[in-house]
């Protein structure tokens, strides 16, 4: 339909896909990109367009660049269950607490799930750790790192 | 037992079957969680004289609450977590895209199995909301496990 060789427009689709996603990662500013690609001699109207495309794409390239990066198993959900042992093969009349969870993963796609137990003072524990875990980001330190990296 | 100068003159057949008898005896009441007075029936059955009896039973009170924990941990359970340990990192860039500060932990739970003593620990990373909905979901079950104690 367009009248030009197979080749050409591989060529400039690969070009600009390139062309995208570089600017993407980099996420360089409206005034770098314009300067970027001034250099290609192309038509204002055109360079505008593209300036368009960019900025219009650029979020979702990026979050499908993220997917792209390598990672740890990471957190999914959790579910909980209240258990309490009253007896077993080797001692009777027992009471014996403890809290039953699944943790789902998502590793790589595939969600996993892990079954794992743990008792009432080490669930307690687990609790303090991670909430100390979880106001370090709104320590002075951690702020100020965060600030000065934007 | 068999190295024990006092019990060498006993035959070594006769020393085991003590031992193990004794044994038994002692984990079945420890399983059965029974008390001084049945302890003593029983062994007043198998003619044991006053003076052993009360012997064997200040033993058993001395070492019944090992004995309890000894026994309740025997047994099968899921992977136990002991301990979680945390870190807390502030992406930069990775090589597919740059400029992505954003925080990250990477949470570690310590894991023991009963049976083999070791097992590779449960690893995995979580942005800080995921974090949240986790403590969130284990405070429930904290909540939980205070109110079914008060009831």
């Amino acid at each position: 339909k367009l009248n030009i060789g197979v080749d050409t427009i591989q060529h400039g689709v690969e070009g600009l896909v390139y062309l995208l996603t570089e600017s993407s990662k980099l996420m360089i500013s409206e005034v770098d990109f314009q300067d970027s690609i001034h250099v290609l001699g192309f038509s204002d109207e055109l360079n505008k367009s593209l300036l368009q495309l960019y900025l219009d794409n650029r979020k979702e390239i990026r979050s499908i660049l993220g997917e792209l990066a390598p990672r740890l198993p990471s957190y999914h959900s959790l579910e909980w269950r209240l258990d309490v042992q009253l007896a077993s093969r080797s001692l009777r009349q027992q009471i014996k607490p403890a809290v039953t969870m699944k943790l789902h993963l998502n590793q790589n796609e595939d969600l996993t799930a892990q079954v794992l137990q743990t008792d009432p003072a080490t669930l307690l524990h687990l609790i303090q750790q991670l909430e100390q875990a979880l106001g370090e980001m709104k320590m002075n330190h951690c702020r100020r790192i965060v600030r000065n990296m934007k | 037992i068999l190295d024990d100068p006092d019990l060498k003159d006993i035959d070594p057949t006769v020393l085991k079957h003590c031992h193990a008898a004794a044994s038994m005896c002692i984990l079945e009441a420890g399983k059965q969680k029974a008390d001084i007075s049945a302890i003593s029936t029983c062994l007043e059955d198998c003619k044991l004289d006053k003076e052993r009896i009360e012997q064997f039973c200040t033993e058993y009170e001395k070492n019944k609450d090992a004995l309890e924990i000894l026994l309740g941990s025997i047994g099968r359970s899921p992977l136990h977590i002991t301990d979680v340990s945390w870190r807390l990192e502030y992406q930069i860039k990775n090589n597919q895209l740059h400029k992505t500060y954003q925080p990250s932990y990477l949470v570690t739970l310590n894991v023991e199995n009963s049976d083999s003593g070791s097992h590779p620990d449960v690893s995995f990373s979580c942005t800080m909301e995921q974090l949240q909905d986790l403590v969130g979901k284990l405070k429930d079950a904290a909540k939980s496990l205070e109110r079914a104690t008060q009831m």
